[in-house]
């Protein structure tokens, strides 16, 4: 069915059978698919070191419906490596992909933003603007976007007014000194302006900037979770309780 | 399945619980059990019950044991200020033939694998920790498997041993001996050519 190799990630792998693997991928032209790729655990295995997360790959996918066959897949550049956190960031943008995209529903545009995220995750730089760009990009996809050009009343936002943000309804001023209501999220017209600007501008944020964007993100990707657990968060949290001073280096 | 006596028909079934084992080639073995080797037959069900009743966990390092501790645990011979963390009990028996290595195990039962909801909780990690606390293991060497996870878990049980004051190591990657480069897959050789060394 599939008439030539097309770009692909892997994000997830579960053993199947002896030697087989069932594979959750990302794909150009059919989105999220789940496929199974047979004998790939085996000793003879072309693909075995190839099909891992954070691999940019070529497959060739064969038959429709609910799990299609691999039938090629070929390592298409250099494997991104990701270490300790920076993996366990890596792993929670595949989460959210998994948890959030439909099976077959083509998203090409986010393939660009996911290898975006995956190059600033491998960079020895902070990679945490690069992940709120990508959770924009995501919930944009999803037909999530968050409104961060006028408020609820229609107005342009204003960098030094506050803002009390609602997954459901966007951004309503707060007047002068009131308190913000109970749900939703607090925070600056600022933030919201840097994170419209887009990933060029959003490459170095302060501080408080970007912990209000995180605050921003994880409550709209949480409302379009319905109250799925985010496991890889369990996880980065776990890793930053052992409160190590090495932070994840790059491999 | 009307075909066969009834006691024939769940020997077939429940030979298929076997891996890799379908409908035929469970027929296959319960004909072979049945009509030619009763006495093999007896023997496998016999050693079947033995093993189901008498194989456990062990306390110190959850490999497969017979009684409260696995041969390796209570070999009084073995190093104790050497701990070798693996994912599964078939890793022990590769790194016990192929090696020399005379220190203890800890086997994790899988791996870090969030997005199959297994963190540090469901992996037990609190007992390697309290190992570590026990302060007689000097080298904490990090044997999980080159997979995404696998390095994750290392990465995590190499905080856990700092944390701890303990040395932690990581089995090297590279080119299987007897390899040719030109056919190695890349992301081995790429990990073979960082991690080199002087000679």
């Amino acid at each position: 069915m599939s008439p030539g190799l097309e770009p692909a990630w892997v994000l997830h792998t579960r053993p199947y059978r002896d030697t087989s693997l069932l594979l959750e991928l990302l794909t150009l032209t059919r989105g999220r698919v789940g496929a199974v790729a047979r004998g790939a655990r085996g000793p003879r295995s072309r693909s075995r070191g190839w099909l891992r997360p954070f691999q940019p790959l070529l497959v060739g996918l064969a038959g429709r419906g609910e799990l299609a066959t691999l039938t090629s897949a070929e390592a298409a550049g250099a494997a991104f490596w990701l270490a300790g956190e920076r993996a366990v960031a890596g792993l929670y943008l595949n989460e959210l992909l998994l948890k959030l995209l439909a099976r077959d529903d083509p998203q090409p545009l986010l393939l660009g933003h996911y290898r975006a995220a995956l190059v600033a995750l491998a960079e020895p730089a902070d990679p945490e603007p690069a992940l709120r760009v990508f959770e924009c990009e995501l919930l944009t996809a999803l037909g999530y976007a968050p409104a961060l050009a006028v408020d609820t009343d229609g107005e342009p936002l204003q960098a030094d007014a506050r803002y009390h943000y609602r997954p459901d309804a966007g951004a309503r001023r707060l007047p002068g000194l009131a308190e913000a209501p109970a749900g939703g999220v607090e925070l600056s017209g600022r933030t919201l302006l840097a994170l419209a600007a887009g990933a060029e501008s959003f490459t170095c944020p302060d501080r408080d900037t970007l912990r209000e964007a995180r605050t921003l993100t994880r409550s709209l990707i949480d409302h379009c979770l319905g109250g799925r657990p985010v496991r890889t968060r369990e996880l980065a949290r776990a890793f930053r309780s052992l409160a190590a001073p090495a932070g994840g280096k790059p491999a | 399945m009307s075909a066969y006596p009834r006691k024939l028909a769940q020997l077939i079934e429940a030979l298929r619980c076997l891996p890799g084992v379908g409908p035929k080639s469970a027929t296959r073995m319960a004909f072979h059990l049945v009509e030619r080797d009763r006495a093999g037959a007896g023997r496998l069900a016999a050693a079947l019950t033995a093993a189901v009743a008498g194989i456990g966990r062990c306390e110190r390092c959850r490999n497969l044991a017979e009684g409260p501790l696995c041969a390796g645990c209570a070999d009084p011979q073995r190093d104790d200020s050497l701990l070798c963390v693996v994912e599964t009990p078939a890793d022990v028996a590769a790194i016990e033939h192929a090696t020399g290595f005379r220190g203890r195990y800890f086997v994790l039962m899988g791996r870090l694998s969030p997005l199959d909801g297994i963190g540090p909780e469901e992996l037990g990690l609190d007992r390697l920790d309290a190992r570590l606390a026990e302060g007689t293991v000097q080298e904490l060497i990090l044997a999980t498997n080159p997979t995404v996870e696998g390095e994750a878990t290392a990465h995590y049980l190499a905080q856990l041993a700092h944390a701890r004051g303990v040395q932690a190591t990581r089995i090297a990657h590279g080119v299987p001996l007897g390899g040719e480069l030109e056919h190695v897959d890349g992301g081995t050789l790429a990990h073979a050519l960082a991690g080199r060394r002087t000679v």
